[in-house]
C-alpha cells in the first residue's frame, strides 16, 4: 500500500490535481453523451457503454479529488504544525539562553561577593586590636569544629552525592 | 482476482495520511547541569575564630551558588513548559 502512495506521491500535485478534474470531466462527458444519444440516430447503440463508464469516472474522479483535497489539507496542517513546532523550538534555545546567562551572572556575582568579604577579612578585619587579642585567647574548641564539620556533611547522612 | 486487488490497492490509497511532526525535548542550559559543590569543612584541631568564618562565608556562597542553580530550574520549567503547551 505505501509503494502505491510513494509511486502517486511522485507525480506532481498539479499534474494530479489536473488528472483528477479530466476523470470528472470524461465521466459527466460520458453521463451526458449517454443521456443525450438516446434521441441520436445510430449513436443510441453506445449509450448502454456510455453512460455506466461515465458513471463509474464521475465516482471515481469525484472520490480522488475528495482524496487529493483531504491530502492538501492534511499536508497544510502538518506545515503549519511543523512551522509552530520550529517557532517553539528556537524560542526554546532563546529562552535557555537567557537563563543561562542569568544563573552565569547570579554566580559570577556571588563568587565576587564571597570574595570580597573573605578578603575584607584577611585585610581589615584580622588588624583590630580587640580581634587578634580574641584570637590569641580563644581558639575555636575542637568540639565545636566538629560540631561545624558534621552538619557540613549532611548530605552524606541523607545519601547525597559522595565527593 | 488481480484486478480486483489492484482497485482495491488504490481505492485505498485515501486512508494513508501520516503525521511525521514532533516536538524535541528541550535542551538544558549546561549552568543547569552542574553539579552543586559539597560544603567546606573546618582543617586542623585549633582553628582562630577568623578561619573558621572564613569557611562558614564559602559555605554561604556555596549555598547561594546552588540556589541560583534550583531557581534556574524552576524557570526553566515554567518558561518551556509555557512554550510547550502555546504548541498545542
Amino acid at each position: 500500500m505505501s509503494q502505491i502512495a510513494w509511486m502517486i506521491g511522485l507525480i506532481p500535485d498539479a499534474v494530479l490535481s489536473g488528472l483528477y478534474w479530466a476523470i470528472i470531466a470524461a465521466g459527466i462527458t460520458g453521463v451526458l453523451a449517454g443521456w443525450l444519444g438516446k434521441w441520436v440516430p445510430f449513436y443510441g447503440n453506445y449509450v448502454k457503454i456510455l453512460q455506466p463508464v461515465g458513471i463509474v469516472l464521475l465516482v471515481l474522479g469525484v472520490w480522488l479529488r475528495g482524496g487529493y483535497d483531504t491530502e492538501m489539507a492534511w499536508r497544510a496542517k502538518v506545515a503549519e504544525a511543523e512551522a509552530r513546532v520550529a517557532a517553539a523550538e528556537q524560542k526554546s534555545q532563546e529562552t535557555n539562553t537567557v537563563i543561562e546567562q542569568k544563573i552565569v551572572e547570579k554566580t559570577k556575582v556571588i563568587k565576587g561577593k564571597t570574595e570580597y568579604i573573605t578578603q575584607y577579612l584577611d585585610r581589615e578585619v584580622v588588624k583590630k586590636e580587640e580581634i587578634i587579642k580574641y584570637i590569641e585567647q580563644c581558639p575555636v574548641p575542637k568540639e565545636i569544629i566538629d560540631i561545624h564539620n558534621q552538619a557540613a556533611d549532611l548530605n552524606k547522612a541523607a545519601g547525597g552525592p559522595k565527593k | 482476482m488481480k484486478l480486483t486487488s489492484l482497485v482495491l490497492a488504490v481505492f485505498l490509497v485515501g486512508c494513508a495520511t501520516p503525521v511525521p511532526v514532533s516536538q524535541r525535548f528541550p535542551d538544558v542550559p549546561k549552568a543547569l547541569v552542574e553539579r552543586c559543590e559539597s560544603l567546606k569543612k573546618i582543617e586542623g584541631d585549633k582553628v582562630a575564630i577568623t578561619e573558621m568564618l572564613k569557611v562558614v562565608v564559602q559555605n554561604y556562597g556555596m549555598y547561594y551558588e546552588c540556589a541560583a542553580k534550583v531557581d534556574g530550574w524552576n524557570d526553566w520549567y515554567q518558561e518551556q513548559k509555557r512554550i510547550y503547551e502555546s504548541v498545542k
